[in-house]
C-alpha cells in the first residue's frame, strides 16, 4: 500500500475504509479450546460429586474435586494469553467475551465457597448464569449449538431444582455433555 | 462549503492503518503491516506520523525476545476519523 494521497477520490477512500474493515472481520479467537477443557472439567467434578455421595461413606472430601477447577483456570489464563499474541490484534468482541466469562466466574465463585450452606446444590445455582454466558457466547460468534448449549443450561438448571440434591449432580454432568463438549467439538470442526 | 479533508488520514496507508485499529481494540505492527501489504520501513514512518498527532498509542514491549509494536486508537484518533468520513459524505452526495 502506498503513502500517496493526492489520487485518492473520496469514492476511494471509502472502498479502502470498507475493505480494511472487512480484513479484521472473522479474526474472533478460537473459543473452541474453553469450552472443551472446562467440559471435561465440570463434568468430572460432578460424576465425582455423585460418585462420592451415592456410593461412599466419603461424603465430607467430596467437594475437594472442585479443587480441579485451580489448574483449569490457571491453563486458561496461560492459554488465553498465548493466544491474544499469537492474533496479533484484539477485537471489540473478543474483549466482550473475556469479560463475560470473567463475569461469569465472578458469578458463581460464592456458591462454591459457600457451596455447604446450600448443602451444595451447586448445579441448581450455577447452571442459569452458565446458560446465559454460554448463550450470549453464541450470538456473539453466530453459532447456532451454541446458542442451543445455552438453553440445554437453562432447562438443566430449572431441573435441579426438581430432582434431588444427588441427583443434581448427574444433570450437571449432562448439560455439560450438551452445552460444552458437543458444541465445543463442533466449534473446534468448524474452525478447522 | 465542503469541509477540508484530514491531509493526515487522506492517505491510502495512514487510512487503512486507521480503519483497522478503528474496528479492534489493538493490532501488533505485523498483523497491521500484513492486512495493509506495505513495507515495515514505511509502516513504521507512517505508525510515527500518526502518534505524533496523537492520533494512535504505540506501545512497544518484547515477545521473547522478539520486539512487541502493539498500537491502539485513541479519542482523539476516533474523533479525527469520524470526523474525516462525515466530511467524505459530504463529497459524495449527489
Amino acid at each position: 500500500m502506498e503513502t500517496k494521497h493526492d489520487n485518492l477520490n473520496p469514492q476511494q477512500s471509502l472502498e479502502l475504509i470498507a475493505t480494511m474493515i472487512n480484513q479484521v472481520k472473522g479474526n474472533m479467537l478460537n473459543g473452541s479450546f474453553y469450552f472443551l477443557l472446562w467440559g471435561w472439567v465440570i463434568t468430572f467434578c460432578n460424576m465425582g460429586m455423585y460418585y462420592f455421595f451415592k456410593y461412599t461413606e466419603y461424603q465430607n472430601y467430596a467437594p475437594m474435586v472442585w479443587t480441579l477447577c485451580i489448574p483449569a483456570w490457571i491453563i486458561t489464563l496461560i492459554y488465553s494469553s498465548r493466544q491474544e499474541k499469537k492474533a496479533g490484534i484484539v477485537t471489540h468482541l473478543d474483549r466482550i467475551s473475556m469479560w463475560l466469562w470473567i463475569g461469569l466466574a465472578i458469578t458463581i465463585l460464592p456458591s462454591w465457597i459457600f457451596g455447604e450452606q446450600t448443602n451444595w446444590m451447586v448445579n441448581a445455582i450455577v447452571l442459569m448464569p452458565v446458560g446465559m454466558a454460554t448463550f450470549l457466547s453464541g450470538i456473539i460468534i453466530r453459532f447456532r449449538p451454541l446458542i442451543l448449549g445455552g438453553i440445554t443450561f437453562w432447562i438443566a438448571g430449572t431441573l435441579c431444582y426438581l430432582v434431588g440434591p444427588i441427583e443434581q449432580y448427574l444433570v450437571g454432568a449432562i448439560a455439560m455433555v450438551f452445552g460444552y463438549l458437543v458444541p465445543g467439538y463442533m466449534l473446534k470442526k468448524s474452525n478447522q | 462549503m465542503l469541509a477540508e479533508l484530514d491531509p493526515l488520514l487522506h492517505s491510502q496507508l495512514r487510512l487503512g492503518i486507521m480503519s483497522i485499529l478503528m474496528s479492534v481494540e489493538s493490532a501488533e505492527f505485523t498483523f497491521l503491516k500484513e492486512k495493509t501489504n506495505s513495507t515495515a520501513g514505511n509502516l513504521s514512518v507512517q505508525l510515527d506520523k500518526l502518534s505524533e498527532a496523537g492520533y494512535i498509542n504505540i506501545e512497544k514491549s518484547f515477545k521473547g525476545k522478539k520486539p512487541l509494536t502493539t498500537c491502539k486508537i485513541t479519542k482523539k484518533g476516533i474523533k479525527a476519523f469520524e470526523e474525516y468520513v462525515n466530511a467524505l459524505k459530504q463529497y459524495i452526495k449527489p
